[in-house]
């Protein structure tokens, strides 16, 4: 009995120093390499995964049962360039670049005023843009803004919405706006296509245009400047929108279609030029919107009512003017056939 | 609190408004009656109301080239919402819990194009209306009203696509609600009136033998 109760006691013994010495195998045998080399630091005693995180820094592309573009890249480590880049010069950079145009556009007003008509409205009105062409105007103008908007709170709410909303708020509002700036952006597309087609025949270069510009489209100087239906800055606006616009969209439909293939990589170099050419656009639009209403007197019916004075005609666009007065006068056959594209004439057809 | 109320006391209004609303214009349309035509009838009433029905989804030939716009932007709007509302996967199930009533829905790239159409639609015809100086002139206040209203409700809607945030489909819920509680004192009406409508004066004419 008591041989029995020896035995059984040395067999708990056994166990017991067994799995202790298995713990403490555990917990010891990976600090071996580390003691080694803090012994004998010459020593070339590897990190069992350096190997690993070398390739991941270098971007190495494994291998992974999950399908998909990228999945074999368990790191991207130009995602942090991307991120460097968007924190530190597109977000601060876009902001100093938009203040300073708003800045400067309301320094121009204090101290230039709004340019007037020059000798007065004569109440003779004479139609500048069809119902077609103002609808076309006002459809792209709703929608870039509810794009700038949601696109602006996208890159700038993270500093100026939480501080008001606190983050669950700010969380919410920020999921909203990259719905509607996602579902919006392909809409674009079909704006950016009409106002081409429709305004695309008077926005090439013209003579006169270069005289235009040198002197500032009268601005500076005070002197009136010729000019056809749109004048040279009308006409760098256009294309500055239009090709703007066109790197808007296509970077637009890289990120918001992610089902072509593209990467990580295409991805954040499409965020980039989407950013880009996004506050480039917006900016721009700041002067846009300071000559068509408070900038220049009269110039904002001939978006509304698509009419403006005749002496704003004489005055920013004689030419055109001149064209428009010929084309009345010219003979009826123009009429009848319901204006001409080459004067800008509205045509009664189109605007109905 | 909101949302609780959103979802209960507010939905049963919205919904008892607008069902009785929209039965009441209808009914009230209806007992105003016809007054008796003793004439002889020179052509079928029936085949009149539905030659107009069908008709009056083109436009007419000579109107063809000043109301493209429109016509086009119309259909976009109209065939969008259409699926958007009964064919998005968060509505069939909606409408399925409400009433058992189930369908397949559309799949989510349907649903975004849908919601572009739609979308694109609306706001041209908006923008149209506003624009143009005859239509301009014969909107009042409820076309505008309709028109902003509908924006809404698709806005909220598309916003809390993701379901990620509870507070956006409550929005969503509450514009809806409070369309409802407006479509039947509002042109939106034209929804159910429509073919009767184009029907009665279909048949009217076509009793008459004049092609409406």
């Amino acid at each position: 009995m008591a041989a029995q109760t020896r035995t059984a006691n040395r067999h708990h013994r056994i166990i017991i120093w067994s799995l202790l010495l298995l713990v403490a195998a555990t917990l010891l045998l990976p600090l071996i390499p580390y003691a080694m080399d803090y012994v004998d630091p010459s020593g070339t005693v590897p990190n069992p995964g350096a190997d690993l995180w070398r390739d991941v820094r270098n971007g190495n592309i494994g291998t992974s049962q999950v399908l998909g573009v990228d999945a074999g890249v368990l790191i991207n480590d130009n995602g942090e360039r991307w991120r460097h880049f968007r924190m530190n010069q597109l977000i601060p950079v876009g902001a100093m670049f938009m203040g300073s145009v708003l800045a400067l556009i309301v320094l121009f007003y204090l101290v230039r005023g709004p340019l007037r008509i020059q000798g007065g409205a004569t109440g003779k009105m004479i139609r500048r843009f069809s119902v077609f062409e103002r609808t076309t105007h006002w459809f792209t103008v709703g929608l870039f803004w509810l794009l700038a908007l949601t696109g602006l709170i996208l890159l700038y709410g993270r500093f100026v919405l939480i501080p008001v909303l606190g983050p669950e708020g700010f969380g919410l509002t920020a999921s909203a706006c990259k719905e509607a700036h996602n579902l919006f952006g392909p809409m674009f597309l079909v704006a950016l296509l009409m106002m081409f087609f429709t305004f695309v025949k008077d926005n090439i270069y013209a003579r006169g245009d270069m005289t235009w510009l040198l002197k500032g489209g009268g601005m500076l100087g005070g002197d009136h400047v010729s000019a056809g239906r749109f004048n040279a800055g009308e006409k760098i606006w256009f294309w500055i929108a239009m090709i703007g616009g066109a790197v808007l969209i296509g970077s637009g439909f890289v990120l918001d279609f992610a089902v072509f293939g593209q990467g990580r990589e295409v991805m954040a170099i499409s965020h980039v030029l989407h950013g880009i050419a996004a506050l480039i656009v917006i900016t721009v639009s700041f002067g846009h919107i300071y000559l068509g209403t408070a900038g220049v007197e009269g110039t904002i019916g001939s978006m509304v009512n698509g009419e403006v004075d005749e002496a704003w005609a004489k005055s920013h666009h004689d030419r055109w003017y001149a064209e428009v007065k010929a084309a009345e006068g010219g003979g009826e056959n123009e009429e009848s056939a319901g204006g001409t594209a080459a004067t800008g004439v509205a045509s009664p057809a189109r605007d109905a | 609190m909101f949302a609780q109320l959103v979802d209960g006391i507010f939905w049963d209004i919205a919904l008892w408004v607008f069902a009785i609303g929209v039965v009441w214009n209808i009914l009230s349309i209806f007992r105003v009656g016809n007054k008796p035509d003793y004439s002889e009838p020179r052509g079928s009433a029936v085949a009149g109301a539905v030659a107009t029905n069908l008709r009056r989804f083109m436009p007419r030939s000579e109107m063809v080239s000043r109301t493209r716009l429109q016509v086009i932007a119309g259909y976009l709007f109209h065939l969008g919402l259409f699926a958007l509302l009964f064919f998005a996967a968060p509505h069939v199930l909606f409408i399925e819990a409400q009433t058992g009533l189930g369908w397949t829905s559309m799949p989510y790239w349907a649903f975004i194009i849908a919601a572009q159409l739609s979308f694109t639609g609306l706001l041209l015809l908006w923008v149209h209306r506003v624009m143009h100086p005859v239509t301009r002139l014969l909107s009042d206040m409820d076309d505008h009203m309709a028109s902003i209203l509908t924006f809404i409700v698709m806005l909220t809607g598309c916003m809390a696509l993701v379901e990620a945030f509870e507070g956006l489909r409550v929005l969503h819920r509450f514009t809806v609600e409070i369309l409802m509680v407006y479509f039947p004192f509002s042109r939106l009406m034209h929804a159910f009136m429509f073919i009767p409508s184009r029907a009665f004066t279909g048949a009217w004419f076509g009793r008459r033998g004049v092609k409406a």
